[in-house]
């Protein structure tokens, strides 16, 4: 999952939901599309505030189209639209569970070498501890994993 | 232009168009329409409603690249609802405090947002 490579990354716009916001896309568009068309039709029958519509609309389905290929985009390059780290996050799950990721940042590098088990700085093996820096790597990477594949919304919560 | 600066400039302008499209929606709503259809006279949802026309291009294209650099994903509810915000009447004044609280707020302050980004940020 961390680092899947370019086609699979591109299947994910193929699944059930995706065609329906693809065919929501296309009718939204076309509709826009439409009440241009209608729009001018008003316009050239005498209605002259029809003459705004009739470049508003156009205007509308162009930044619908616009806003899809940003949707698209932020979906096949989760990280982008952050800040300037994008490998590191997309590594964390894995990183969390290996010794290698000390410099990662302040709060998984524990995590990470308590869950590891082997000689750290801590040197505790407690049980219940483990558990818990266990628990907190299951929920890091649940979270990673939600950023990716559902992170068009996690603006909602 | 650094990236805080330009962050603070598009918050602003989303603010100014926000309040702009909002007041013009408003006049167009409970004061031009009325007028059109009590008193049969359209003039003013002639002028009121282009200019709203207009005003809401604008904020449609200010808001949307003011809800990228609140780190805001693109076909999340809260953009969608942040867009047509300035199509309801008296829903943008409500939206611009909400996303106010809720992504400006914190944008501003360097909080980061998701786990993962984070402890990428620590490092």
């Amino acid at each position: 999952m961390s680092d899947a490579p370019v086609p699979s990354r591109w299947r994910v716009l193929l699944t059930p939901r995706w065609i329906g916001w693809h065919l929501f896309a296309v009718a939204a568009v076309a509709g826009m599309a439409w009440l241009g068309d209608w729009q001018l039709h008003r316009a050239l029958a005498g209605n002259t505030l029809s003459w705004a519509y009739t470049f508003e609309w156009p205007l509308f389905a162009i930044f619908g189209v616009f806003f899809w290929v940003k949707t698209v985009r932020d979906e096949l390059r989760p990280a982008a639209a952050g800040d300037a780290a994008p490998a590191t996050p997309a590594r964390l799950p894995a990183g969390a569970a290996s010794p290698g990721a000390g410099d990662a940042g302040d709060a998984a590098p524990d995590g990470a070498a308590g869950q590891d088990g082997a000689g750290d700085d801590d040197g505790q093996d407690g049980g219940p501890e483990a558990a818990e820096l266990a628990e907190y790597n299951a929920y890091l990477a649940r979270l990673h994993r939600e950023a990716r594949s559902h992170g068009r919304w996690h603006g909602l919560r | 232009m650094d990236a805080d600066r330009l962050r603070a400039v598009m918050v602003r302008a989303y603010r100014v168009m926000a309040y702009l499209t909002g007041t013009m929606l408003i006049i167009l709503c409970f004061v031009a329409i009325p007028l059109q259809v009590l008193a049969h006279s359209d003039a003013m949802v002639r002028v009121v409603g282009t200019a709203h026309g207009v005003l809401y291009m604008v904020y449609l294209v200010v808001a949307f690249a003011m809800t990228r650099l609140v780190r805001m994903r693109t076909a999340s509810p809260g953009t969608v609802i942040v867009l047509a915000a300035g199509t309801v009447p008296v829903l943008t004044f409500v939206v611009e405090r909400w996303v106010t609280r809720r992504y400006i707020a914190p944008a501003l302050a360097g909080a980061p947002e998701p786990a993962p980004a984070r402890a990428a940020a620590g490092g």
